[in-house]
């Protein structure tokens, strides 16, 4: 029996691959067996194991602080120093935690590839592509001793990874690059000496959804053109189903559940999958849909029919190295009062530059924004103020977002003693009050920020938004810094607060799911324009243009793509299993 | 972008002409506006034994009976001209007597600077790299150490053994090979400090970057990963380091020239302010000025070399949506 079937709750499963008799004649490729982390007495991987065979492909998914990251760097070998690895990784039978360094540093980048989170700084900034793909191409043993026989080879990989003019890619900074470009090269230069691992750390948690399910789709390609295994590092569960044959979900540093992706996915045997697979907004569109019907009925009872923002005719230009780039173009949209208006489009595409001028904090050339009433004029102090009792903002990155120096109270506060509202009591009153709302206990009044968790930062930045009582808050992309569970708790106070306050949103996003799952209508933003816009509903069942389609298309099915390696499933069974999760 | 770069280079190049300008018109005003006239204290001082005559002819040749804003405006426009006048007390034209001294201070600068750069890399290597049981912590502790210790007392200690006990050099040729070497460890062990101080600090900040692990992962050793990769980035604030302590090193020459009697700048300024010879002290305190703004000009110069990102002419205007929306950090693992 395989060893990772002690790991796998105590219920029988098929055998996991009908080559496995083969497959246990040769080690596998990588056997990790107790599996321990520390730093100093903290232990950050407890007992972790499993399999990867060669060629197939493993994804190790939980939240942030689950120990996914950790193991991935064990196996090779990049911890800090002050990380203390024990137990057993045997990569091709060999035991690698115990090699010397100089034994363990020929694997490295030969026979085991890396593709890290971040590629923005994922590769030396000062120095070009081209330096540090020809010192990655030098360290080959293909024999090759001429630097333009490298320098053909690096540029054959930046063509085969798709990038498009190599040339340039190769004689650009990385700062000159963006970040689907980077990851690129940052495969390409994983796989030029063909490895039997790649090992990618969420290596796409840090772009755009469309970048993110073409760069899925070249790891998938190279994967099997290449015979290369894969080790998903990833947060989310329906890449994951996607991408990986087998699945290990990991918690606190422990493995919750292990197995074959279809399994794990249909079946979920842990509670803590199950909740992982209930708050990935893929996989279940409809979860909010509860609140959201709450929240209709009250707009029908108060009959609040008049649009909160009104946005017409908004342009604006900015001068970039002498030319001129128009940011937003005739962008116009009217959000009802009581909904949820969802923005969404790609970097670049204008949202953050439409929120700025809503906010006044720059200057539309042409067009008018109206807010709950006020006609905004940007740069007129007092009509501003107006204009800001009734729209907050909730900002994307709550670890920077709140200065780290005030406590909760103050912090919650500030919005109270700026506009000089009511006496100091009845100030205290609506911060513990804006507090109770999101769900935060009073004990964290005196708390900085630095002692909070991510999904408590956001929802003191959302108390603080809330404490002014305006009409409208603008949410800034408010979940794409914070885990899918974290995500899913401040989704739901989000929709309370909605319902029971009657609060417009103006949703910013670039996650479709997210927002199929809490927006009623929406426009697509793409060079400043919006190209398309109307009911979610509509939207996401019949859109018009192919840019929508595109970003449709990128929003993970959670299905197997992999559908040869893996057995058939009937789909009814996994339907049930779906419903069953969502009881 | 190499246009780019030399209307940048123009444009510092002209700005450091103005600064070099004004020094020199500073240090003319100071100079004659600090209480003792030069006529007085030098010329009429019974010690030097000048005839009533002779001192006529020097004001006359001097121009020191003309009005300040006169001799200012003679003294800049021949400055302008590359002639720093005659020196009061030896009536010898003061670019001579710079050209004199300069070579051996400019030679004892730039060892010293050699030693400083190679001792602070030195020390920076061993604290990323020399395992902890082999003293990383104690090489960690040398900066402070070094700093802490005189010039002169390092001086002294470097004569006494090399000089005196293993006769490597003679004190009376001060500028012997060997002898300039130890005057160039004296005066850079203080100055390697500061350096490696600052390249330490960079280089853990850099070694903890991601690109340091990803360049790890694809199989560098850690030489490679220092000097190819940890090294330049962390260069840019030690060339800031390097050239404010350039001019350090000039004011400490003179003490140094002093411990090892070698005739340079340091000892010229000593004696030109010990007989107030202005002429001479004022084309030295202006060569100072120009040094320092030289080596800083250098340093702006060397910033965008070593790092693409430095933009060229003031603060580029970013559009605020790229830097909204790069300042997103992915939920970390």
């Amino acid at each position: 029996m395989a060893p990772q079937d002690r790991l796998i709750p105590a219920f029988s499963r098929a055998p996991s691959s009908p080559l496995q008799g083969y497959q246990t004649a040769r080690p596998p490729l990588l056997d990790v067996a107790d599996l321990c982390v520390a730093y100093g007495r903290r232990e950050v991987v407890s007992n972790a194991g499993f399999r990867l065979e060669r060629g197939r492909s493993l994804a190790l998914i939980g939240e942030s602080g689950s120990g996914k990251s950790t193991i991935a760097r064990a196996i090779l070998r990049l911890l800090p120093a002050e990380a203390r690895a024990s137990g057993h990784v045997a990569f091709e039978g060999q035991e690698v935690l115990s090699l010397p360094e100089r034994r363990f540093r020929p694997l490295r980048g030969r026979a085991i590839g890396f593709v890290p989170q971040d590629p923005g700084h994922a590769l030396n900034p000062v120095r070009t592509i081209g330096a540090q793909a020809l010192e990655a191409a030098a360290r080959l043993d293909s024999g090759v001793h001429d630097k333009a026989a490298r320098k053909a080879h690096v540029l054959d990989i930046f063509a085969q990874v798709g990038l498009d003019q190599p040339q340039r890619v190769f004689d650009s900074y990385p700062h000159q690059l963006s970040g689907g470009m980077l990851q690129r090269v940052l495969i390409g230069l994983a796989v030029l000496p063909r490895p039997a691992l790649l090992v990618a750390d969420e290596p796409t948690s840090a772009l755009d959804v469309t970048i993110q399910k073409r760069i899925l789709d070249l790891l998938s390609r190279l994967r099997e053109d290449l015979d290369i295994a894969l080790l998903l590092i990833t947060h989310d569960l329906a890449i994951a189903a996607e991408r990986a044959d087998r699945l290990v979900v990991l918690k606190d540093g422990r493995i919750q559940e292990e197995g074959r992706t279809a399994a794990v996915f249909a079946a979920p045997a842990s509670a803590y999958a199950r909740k992982l697979q209930g708050d990935v907004p893929a996989l279940n569109p409809d979860r909010y849909r509860p609140l959201k019907d709450r929240a209709a009925r009250q707009r029908a009872e108060t009959a609040a029919g008049h649009d909160k923002i009104i946005v017409s005719g908004m342009t604006k230009r900015f001068l970039v190295d002498g030319r001129s780039l128009t940011a937003v173009d005739d962008v116009s949209f009217k959000v009802a009062a009581g909904t949820t208006h969802a923005l969404v489009g790609e970097s670049g595409s204008g949202k953050t530059t439409t929120i700025r001028l809503l906010l006044g904090l720059e200057q539309a050339d042409e067009g008018e924004i109206t807010i709950a009433g006020h006609r905004l004029r940007a740069g007129d102090r007092t009509s501003m103020r107006a204009v800001w009792r009734q729209l907050q903002l909730v900002y994307q990155n709550p670890f920077t977002s709140l200065d780290p120096s005030w406590t909760v109270e103050r912090l919650v506060r500030e919005p109270l003693d700026r506009f000089g509202i009511g006496e100091r009591a009845e100030r205290d009153e609506r911060v513990r009050a804006a507090l109770a709302s999101v769900r935060l206990s009073e004990d964290l009044l005196s708390r900085r920020p630095g002692a909070l968790s991510g999904g408590q930062r956001q929802r003191v930045a959302i108390a603080r938004a809330l404490v002014l009582k305006p009409d409208v808050i603008v949410l800034d992309e408010p979940t794409s810094a914070l885990d899918v569970s974290v995500q899913a708790e401040i989704v739901e106070v989000l929709l309370s607060l909605q319902a029971e306050l009657g609060l417009t949103y103006l949703f910013v996003s670039h996650d479709l799911a997210l927002v199929r799952q809490l927006a009623e209508t929406v426009s697509v933003m793409r060079h400043g324009r919006i190209i398309e816009d109307g009911r979610v509903a509509e939207i996401f069942d019949q859109p018009r243009e192919a840019y929508t389609r595109t970003l449709l298309a990128s929003i993970p099915s959670g299905a197997s793509r992999n559908a040869l390696l893996t057995p058939l499933e009937t789909e009814p069974g996994r339907a049930a299993a779906r419903v069953e999760v969502l009881a | 972008m190499r246009h780019a770069y030399l209307s940048f280079a123009g444009k510092r190049l002209a700005q450091a002409a103005v600064v070099i300008l004004l020094a020199y018109v500073f240090t003319f005003i100071v100079v004659s506006i600090l209480p003792g006239d030069p006529v007085t204290n030098v010329l009429r001082n019974p010690q030097n034994g000048f005839s009533e005559e002779e001192i006529q002819s020097i004001i006359a040749a001097q121009g020191l009976d003309r009005p300040v804003l006169v001799q200012l405006w003679s003294s800049l426009s021949s400055f302008l001209t590359g002639d720093l006048g005659l020196s009061l007390r030896s009536s010898r034209p003061v670019t001579t007597m710079i050209a004199e001294v300069l070579p051996s201070t400019l030679t004892l600068a730039t060892s010293a600077l050699t030693v400083a750069l190679t001792l602070a890399v030195l020390i920076a290597y061993g604290t990323q790299f020399l395992p902890k049981r082999w003293g990383q912590g104690l090489l960690r502790g040398f900066p402070s150490l070094f700093l802490s210790v005189p010039s002169f007392v390092i001086g002294l200690v470097l004569i006494h053994v090399f000089g005196f006990k293993l006769g490597l050099f003679r004190v009376i040729e001060p500028d012997s090979a060997w002898a300039t070497f130890f005057a160039a460890v004296a005066l850079g062990i203080p100055v390697s400090a500061r350096i490696a101080e600052v390249l330490i600090a960079n280089l853990d900040q850099e070694a903890r970057q991601e690109y340091a692990a990803v360049a790890r992962s694809r199989g560098l050793g850690q030489a490679a990963l220092f000097f190819r990769h940890l090294v330049k980035p962390s260069l840019l604030p030690v060339v800031t380091v390097v050239a404010l302590s350039f001019g350090e090193l000039l004011g400490d020459s003179l003490i140094t020239e002093a411990v090892f009697g070698r005739n340079g700048v340091g000892s010229l300024v000593q004696r030109s302010v010990a007989t107030q010879d202005l002429p001479v002290l004022q084309a030295v305190v202006s060569l100072a000025a120009a040094v320092f703004v030289l080596v800083n000009l250098l340093a702006d110069l060397v910033y965008p070399l070593l790092d693409p990102r430095v933009t060229l002419i003031g603060p580029a205007r970013q559009s605020p949506t790229k830097a909204v929306e790069t300042a997103a950090p992915g939920a970390a693992a």
